[in-house]
């Protein structure tokens, strides 16, 4: 009896379960390149008619997935009128190497030298653009190719805070990573 | 004890700068009062007009300026009663002519005699300061003191909105007048690019790559000049504008390029592996540039010709920004070097033929110092606490003038 009950309820819900998958379930992928080429094949085979809207969504999902790449480039932050790369942020940049050679090997990496906000005269932004250019170096020797990364320097005016703390200041002596595609 | 030595030291009077002389010149300065005699405009705008035009006596720092606004007829005979024993009374009459214009006749009055007196016509009143520092200036000459042909000049600065977003502004030496040129986006370093100042350059990071571009006033047109990866910025435009000192930083090497306008050529300057950025022409074939090639920021002379690089500076241990004309080099100096509290950076002035050296400022970030074309007058940015303030340092008559910016943060300006 309890055998046969049981056997009734697992048929139910083997029943059920495969009754409710009404839609199509599209695979959930571990990496996001994969949903934008299943998004493509599937608007050029199925309608199209709305092939030029489905091509700006894949444009859109594109750009939302060089957001999401570059969210995993952190930062490197530095000391007072200081360009070398300080130990505690060797990890950071071999994490952004990385990265940088897997993730994100479709896209050029834009490397934007800041720092705080004590002089806006040339000198400083020279010394954004040495920060950008160090980080450029250590990316260069851990196998990232040099003619994929651009530099630029925004001196002070591109803060994150304008506190008047040493926090907000060492928040702003740093180089953010932007990706291009 | 110490203030009077500092009094003195605060008196010297010229760059002959062997010699200290010490006199207590408030004192002796004549009076000057002024009456206005206006029979256009309204009580504002008169008064308005009144408090810029003592504003700049008061910079030519020749007269002890009476501040009372009196009200006189033009054609009076003698002075009010209450500046009868004032050295020199300045009267002057606004009207609106025909055309709509702002018309201004003065007389300068010295012992019951007509001195000087001139008269002036400018197209529209929202430019009525312009007309202010005409008049000052007029006067300062008529009195036999040296130049200050920096008062009628235009001032082009860039101002920080928010983070990387900056406009740049023409504006009078006061910041009384402004207008905003170029607007949107972020695009800093402005460099008048002729004496008339109807040109300028300046560093638009608008593009791919931060681009050098010249503006015309005249006709509104924007072209681009120069690009360069990493950083680009016109440093010094040559007096007849044939050449540029460029600070470029191709694959991110910060160096200094001289730019041939005509050619549309460069040559490289500086090949320092470190930093080498804000190069000014000086006499002689030569330039005067900040370099860390002593592994930190100081300032330096090199010859163009032979290629041979002096050290200018021999003191302090960080400094960072400069201005040359003639035999003097005014160059920015950090004064306290602390990551953890405000640091002081402050103006000295130095001879290139002398031992002489004058500490300009005293306190706040002073820094982006630019000699004017005749050598009278230093303009610099100080931001002291949240204000960022346009400076004015008379060199002969050691004033300082302060004029606040009421929003944004001036990034980088000239004259």
């Amino acid at each position: 009896m309890k055998s046969i009950l049981l056997s009734g309820a697992v048929a139910a819900l083997l029943v059920f379960s495969g009754c409710s998958s009404k839609e199509p379930v599209v695979d959930q992928p571990t990496k996001p390149a994969q949903e934008v080429k299943a998004v493509e094949t599937e608007s050029v085979s199925t309608q199209t008619a709305m092939v030029g809207e489905n091509a700006q969504a894949a444009a859109d999902t594109n750009e939302l997935d060089m957001a999401a790449v570059e969210r995993k480039l952190s930062s490197v932050y530095f000391d007072f009128d200081k360009f070398n790369i300080r130990n505690d942020m060797l990890d950071k940049v071999s994490n952004d190497a990385t990265v940088a050679k897997t993730v994100a090997s479709g896209y050029t990496v834009k490397l934007e030298g800041n720092c705080d906000e004590w002089g806006s005269d040339e000198y400083n932004f020279a010394l954004g653009l040495k920060r950008a250019a160090t980080v450029k170096k250590a990316l260069v020797a851990q196998g990232v190719q040099e003619d994929r990364i651009t530099m630029v320097s925004y001196g002070e005016s591109n803060p994150v805070c304008s506190d008047k703390t040493k926090e907000c200041w060492s928040q702003n002596r740093r180089v953010d990573f932007k990706l291009l595609p | 004890m110490k203030i009077f030595f500092l009094s003195l030291i605060l008196f010297t009077l010229s760059f002959g700068d062997a010699t200290i002389e010490v006199i207590k010149k408030v004192d002796s300065l004549p009076s000057l009062a002024m009456e206005d005699a206006s029979v256009s405009y309204d009580d504002t705008f008169r008064l308005r007009f009144f408090k810029a035009l003592v504003a700049d006596m008061n910079v030519i720092s020749i007269f002890n300026v009476d501040r009372h606004h009196n009200i006189a007829n033009y054609n009076d005979v003698n002075v009010l009663v209450q500046n009868k024993d004032m050295n020199y009374v300045l009267r002057y009459k606004l009207f609106e002519d025909d055309d709509g214009e702002l018309n201004v006749v003065l007389k300068l009055i010295s012992n019951e005699d007509e001195v000087f007196t001139k008269s002036y016509k400018i197209k529209s009143k929202k430019v009525y300061m312009f007309l202010s520092h005409a008049i000052a200036y007029d006067i300062n000459s008529f009195m036999g003191m040296p130049s200050v042909e920096w008062m009628k000049r235009k001032v082009i600065f860039s101002r920080l909105l928010s983070p990387k977003k900056s406009e740049i502004v023409i504006a009078d030496y006061t910041l009384s007048y402004q207008s905003a040129v170029i607007k949107g986006g972020l695009n800093l370093f402005p460099k008048w690019a002729d004496k008339q100042q109807s040109k300028f350059y300046y560093t638009s990071f608008d593009s791919k790559k931060p681009t050098l571009k010249f503006a015309d006033i005249r006709s509104g047109s924007v072209k681009s000049v120069i690009s360069s990866d990493g950083m680009i910025v016109c440093s010094d435009v040559s007096d007849n504008g044939s050449k540029l000192l460029l600070t470029m930083a191709p694959k991110g090497q910060p160096d200094i390029y001289l730019y041939n306008v005509g050619a549309r050529s460069y040559s490289r300057i500086t090949k320092f592996s470190g930093i080498d950025v804000n190069a000014q022409f000086m006499d002689n074939n030569n330039i005067v540039f900040v370099s860390n090639r002593l592994g930190y920021p100081n300032i330096f002379s090199k010859n163009l010709v032979n290629g041979a690089v002096e050290q200018m500076v021999y003191y302090g241990r960080s400094n960072s920004a400069c201005s040359a004309r003639g035999n003097y080099v005014v160059y920015k100096a950090r004064e306290s070097s602390s990551e953890f509290s405000r640091n002081t950076f402050n103006l000295h002035l130095i001879s290139t033929k002398t031992d002489f050296i004058r500490r300009l400022t005293a306190t706040g970030v002073n820094e982006f110092p630019r000699f004017s074309k005749d050598g009278d007058a230093i303009l610099f940015i100080k931001n002291y606490k949240a204000q960022s303030s346009l400076g004015i340092i008379r060199l002969n008559h050691n004033k300082n003038y302060l004029f606040p910016l009421k929003s944004g943060r001036i990034q980088s300006m000239d004259w």
